[in-house]
């Protein structure tokens, strides 16, 4: 009997030891890395900054979390763990977390027409969400920023012709191929996403829906959303977050959704999520579309988009060299923030000294 | 005969370049309102957003295209670019919904 009362406080231990770790206001530590291969990672991503020529790679934050635990974090040029920093297209994927939740609310199925809840696409009745998820919607959208401003579709959207209602100025385009079949990156697929939200979830509900679904329950306190002048989320371009808050949607992605006991995002979206679109042809983009994340699997024959990091790596990603990288099979999550303008900063690169600093190999 | 050769070539060419602007009438209409519309709406959301310095949005949002006017109403939070001829203003809403061109 004495020798069970003895047990019972060991066999809490163990199971204390073995809980999972999750941030609550703060990010619980974890053990501090040092060594030569912290050092090549810090030597590639911090390079010293010319803020007159903005050349070269400007990382802003870099942030690793490992078993939910925040292990390395280092911020540069003016932005600091309380900086909201714009995420650019990684509001793609956040957008793509929020409609995780209204799935796990059972308000709509993938393969429902986006005419259903954004009427201005009934001249494409065979437009799926799901479609628009994997940006196939068919529109002939001219993703460009800065190179080809004149007909950037992109530009005249959030600056220009669209900026009143980016929806309907993405709606407005002509079709260059029917839906679902070809891939071409687009912005104006994914505010077509944002505004049929506005319908999914009832426009009582909406303006508050990324906060009410999936901020607050995540603990992020200080996010922005931007909307254009019709009420409707920037869905492609305008989320702000700290680096540390953005980590928390990684480690939700990480665990398939899961948020300490609750299932916030069915498992099933993730999956829907992390599953390449089928009719991707390798070099149409820097890595494999799923549904509005970027995944690390090979096309075709071709080389996965990023060699040196695990197969299982997604994420997503943002212009000017902002990232949130998710590694499940090395229970790691990495944001990266930063003011790239010359495109030399290579995910690959970082994510190679990353493994290396952090999961103790390089893998093939 | 070079002379009328030279003449006829830069009539194609003249009719080539029309026939452009023509088709491109509604990209170039609004061409001209890129750098003010993007200079003040990326300055307002640096500043009341990120919540960084004046000097530094400055050079965040530089681009190679200069602009002719800035102006910045702290207390309003409302910033005015003009440049290539058009003007813009963004003004911050709220902690939410962050910065937003004016119509």
């Amino acid at each position: 009997m004495s020798r069970r009362w003895l047990l019972l406080p060991l066999l809490l231990l163990t199971l204390t030891a073995r809980a999972e770790d999750w941030p609550s206001e703060q990010w619980p530590t974890g053990p501090t890395t040092t060594g030569p291969a912290l050092e090549a990672l810090e030597q590639y991503a911090f390079t010293q900054r010319d803020e007159s020529t903005r050349e070269g790679i400007r990382t802003d934050a870099l942030l690793v979390i490992q078993d939910g635990r925040l292990v390395y974090e280092r911020y540069a040029g003016p932005t600091t763990a309380q900086t909201p920093h714009l995420t650019w297209s990684i509001s793609k994927s956040l957008l793509a977390t929020i409609f995780g939740v209204a799935y796990g609310e059972r308000l709509f199925a993938l393969d429902d027409p986006a005419a259903k809840y954004y009427p201005p696409l009934q001249r494409h009745p065979d437009m799926t969400l799901a479609d628009l998820f994997h940006w196939t919607s068919g529109l002939d959208w001219q993703e460009d920023y800065e190179y080809a401003p004149l007909n950037s579709s992109v530009v005249a959207m959030l600056y220009t012709r669209g900026r009143h209602d980016m929806a309907a100025f993405a709606a407005a385009h002509e079709s260059f191929n029917p839906p679902g079949q070809v891939f071409r990156y687009s912005s104006g697929d994914s505010n077509l996403l944002a505004a049929a939200l506005k319908t999914i979830v009832g426009p009582a509900r909406y303006a508050d829906y990324p906060w009410t679904s999936l901020f607050e329950p995540l603990g992020i306190r200080h996010a922005t959303w931007e909307t254009d002048a019709s009420g409707t989320l920037v869905g492609s371009s305008y989320a702000y977050l700290t680096a540390q808050d953005l980590a928390r949607v990684g480690l939700l992605m990480q665990r398939d959704g899961r948020w300490g006991d609750r299932q916030l995002v069915p498992k099933d979206w993730i999956a829907f999520n992390r599953e390449p679109f089928a009719g991707f042809q390798a070099g149409q983009d820097e890595a494999v579309p799923g549904g509005h994340w970027w995944l690390n699997r090979s096309a075709g024959s071709t080389l996965r988009p990023w060699p040196d990091a695990p197969p299982d790596t997604f994420a997503a990603l943002g212009h000017w060299g902002q990232a949130l990288y998710i590694i499940p099979s090395a229970r790691l999550v990495i944001v990266r923030y930063g003011d790239d303008r010359d495109g030399s900063y290579r995910h690959n690169e970082l994510l190679k000294r990353a493994m290396a600093a952090f999961a103790g190999a390089v893998r093939p | 005969m070079k002379r009328k050769v030279l003449l006829s070539l830069a009539s194609v060419l003249l009719v080539a370049l029309f026939g452009w602007v023509w088709l491109e009438r509604v990209a170039l209409q609004a061409f001209p309102d890129i750098i003010s519309a993007y200079t003040a709406k990326e300055y307002c959301s640096c500043r009341y957003v990120m919540q960084q310095p004046a000097d530094y949005c400055r050079g965040y949002v530089k681009q190679s295209v200069p602009v002719r006017d800035f102006f910045e109403a702290v207390e309003a939070r409302r910033v005015t670019v003009s440049g290539l001829g058009r003007s813009h203003s963004a003004r911050w809403i709220g902690e939410r919904q962050g910065c937003r061109l004016e119509p």
